[in-house]
């Protein structure tokens, strides 16, 4: 290893080190409790809560993996410029409808929502277990992203796997003392770097490599036509891929616990509202990564180049060592940062969701010290996954998304908005919707008639769901009319008082 | 319905449709659209666009909390 790479190594060493430190010193006063390290107590503003959103955008994946999906498969990969913006369109009701039931009935996980609308413990804890494991394959997008920058970095020499053990034991400790507070100010810090960083790669290539953003542009329109376009340079994802592709993740991301954490954490609706107003500018960040991702096949055309490490490998080009540093700091932390809030939220759903209600006589103290502790147990989980199945970190993100998105028919449709929804129809519709999955993963398909297969399969669920829940028992009215009363808050007025299914969130 | 609900539905529809919809007209990789391929320049501009529209449902809502607390008053 030559002394530049021992010095941006070392430079990284301390960056993390440093903004570990931040985090625990930030978030140990609000994290002594499960609520205040689950959801800081509920106090969270609107500059924070940007932030903390901003955190599941600005992930390994955002900086690495989109431009490795676009530099593979071309136009494809607009679906997540596209994924999150629908997702903050329909977060604008339904964050704050989620976090004003959970102010009421002290919920701090997505698992105490779905128990408490179907008024069924056993369904919190099937849906809490499976979608702990689930988020582990998120945990895995990190910890992908962290080896592929290590391994660019030292030119392929360090040991992988230890410098993830290394990083994630770092992770681990942070969320450990910092809980949810600490990891907020932590993206603050993150945020900033990946941003400059970002800015810095897609401005200096179109410069470097073709002589301004024209030629560049223009050499894509003419030489690489397939791969700004769909279906793509392999013909296989098309506009109903991206269709299909948008309306389950935009609709699957708020299935992620970790995006309920957010809801629960904010101080009030109109933090959460005017994040959906203003996150959509974050989209653009994601156009200029995939046109990093499109410009780098060109600039690597005819070399055999793994599509995780792109970005790397452009900015070794492009930057001096001093910068090389500064971008290698942001883009561990990215890999860093994003997996807090999310090893949290598994290590909680199952404390507080599966151990809790299996032993119902837990003090909270204790169930607080497991959610704790399940920290390294869980990153280990990921780690391990993360060694078994090596792939493009784009396709792990969207194979975790059709698992997660089956949540889509009874947390959305029937938490919020069908009252005849019942328990045994989100469980027949979830059994369907995985079982399809597994299917279409194990099998290799992820495309049925040019949908995606997450998309097939959730549609599937969704029927299901309906006609079950059409068949067998509801929830009790005196039940119901109290849980989803909660979504109006604390406004009277006469004009929401016939809208008992309509979560009207207020201030 | 409330106009903030009905406001948020619309608001919804339409940006589902502009990423949905939009591809079928701008997938292509010419002619440029202000020096842009085509689809390129649709998923800039929607970005862009989308803070409007959820800005707009955030006046609306707000105003209708504006005029409850007013009645509550």
């Amino acid at each position: 290893m030559n002394s530049s790479i021992e010095l941006v190594i070392g430079f990284v060493a301390l960056g993390v080190l440093a903004v570990t430190l931040i985090g625990v010193r930030t978030g140990r006063a609000a994290s002594r409790s499960l609520e205040g390290w689950m959801v800081n107590d509920r106090q969270m503003g609107p500059f924070l809560t940007w932030f903390l959103l901003g955190t599941e955008i600005y992930t390994a994946f955002t900086f690495l993996g989109l431009a490795g999906f676009a530099f593979a498969n071309g136009g494809a990969a607009y679906y997540n410029v596209a994924t999150n913006d629908v997702g903050y369109a329909l977060g604008f009701f339904i964050l704050p409808a989620i976090g004003l039931i959970g102010r009421k009935f002290k919920h701090v996980t997505q698992s105490d929502f779905i128990a408490g609308r179907y008024n069924s413990p056993t369904l919190g804890i099937l849906v809490a277990f499976c979608s702990a494991i689930i988020m582990i394959a998120y945990i895995d997008v990190n910890i992908e992203g962290l080896g592929a920058i290590l391994n660019v970095l030292t030119e392929h020499r360090l040991n992988v796997l230890d410098a993830e053990i290394v990083g994630f034991f770092v992770l681990s400790f942070a969320v450990f003392f910092g809980g949810i507070r600490g990891n907020a100010w932590q993206s603050v810090i993150k945020d900033v770097l990946m941003f400059v960083s970002i800015a810095a790669l897609f401005l200096i290539i179109p410069f470097k490599f073709f002589g301004g953003f024209g030629p560049m542009l223009g050499q894509m329109m003419t030489k690489i036509p397939a791969n700004i376009t769909l279906p793509g340079p392999h013909h296989k994802l098309g506009l109903m891929w991206l269709a299909s592709t948008i309306l389950l993740t935009g609709f699957g991301q708020w299935m992620w616990p970790q995006w309920f954490n957010v809801a629960y954490s904010a101080r009030g609706s109109k933090t959460l509202k005017l994040q959906a107003v203003f996150m959509p500018f974050y989209q653009l960040v994601k156009v200029a990564v995939i046109t990093i991702g499109f410009a780098a096949v060109l600039i690597f055309a005819g070399q055999k180049v793994v599509g995780n490490e792109v970005v790397m490998l452009l900015a070794q080009q492009v930057f001096p060592l001093w910068f090389l540093a500064l971008f290698a700091l942001a883009a561990v932390l990215s890999a860093i940062v994003p997996a807090g809030p999310i090893i949290m939220m598994s290590c909680t759903l199952l404390s507080h969701n599966v151990y809790a209600k299996l032993v119902p006589s837990s003090e909270p103290k204790t169930i607080f010290a497991i959610s704790r502790g399940l920290v390294f147990v869980v990153t280990f989980l990921a780690l391990l996954l993360a060694v078994v199945a090596h792939t493009l970190i784009a396709l792990v993100l969207l194979a975790a998304y059709n698992f997660i998105a089956q949540l889509v028919p009874g947390i959305l449709i029937g938490g919020l908005f069908w009252r005849r929804a019942t328990r045994d129809g989100v469980i027949a519709g979830l059994v369907i919707g995985w079982a399809l999955t597994v299917y279409f993963l194990l099998n290799g398909i992820s495309a049925i008639d040019g949908m995606n297969s997450g998309f097939v399969a959730l549609v599937a669920n969704t029927i299901v769901f309906f006609l079950v829940s059409l068949i067998t028992k509801p929830v009790r009215a005196e039940i119901l009319d109290e849980f989803l009363a909660a979504a109006h808050g604390p406004r009277k007025q006469a004009a929401s008082a016939g809208a008992a299914a309509s979560p009207l969130p207020a201030e | 319905m409330r106009m903030s609900m009905i406001a948020w539905i619309c608001g919804t529809l339409l940006i589902i449709a502009l990423y949905t919809l939009g591809p079928i007209v701008f997938n292509a990789a010419a002619p440029a659209i202000l020096g842009m391929p085509p689809l390129y320049f649709w998923f800039l501009l929607v970005p862009l666009l989308n803070p409007l529209i959820m800005g707009v449902v955030y006046l609306i809502d707000a105003r209708e909390i504006e005029l409850d607390d007013e009645v509550t008053k």
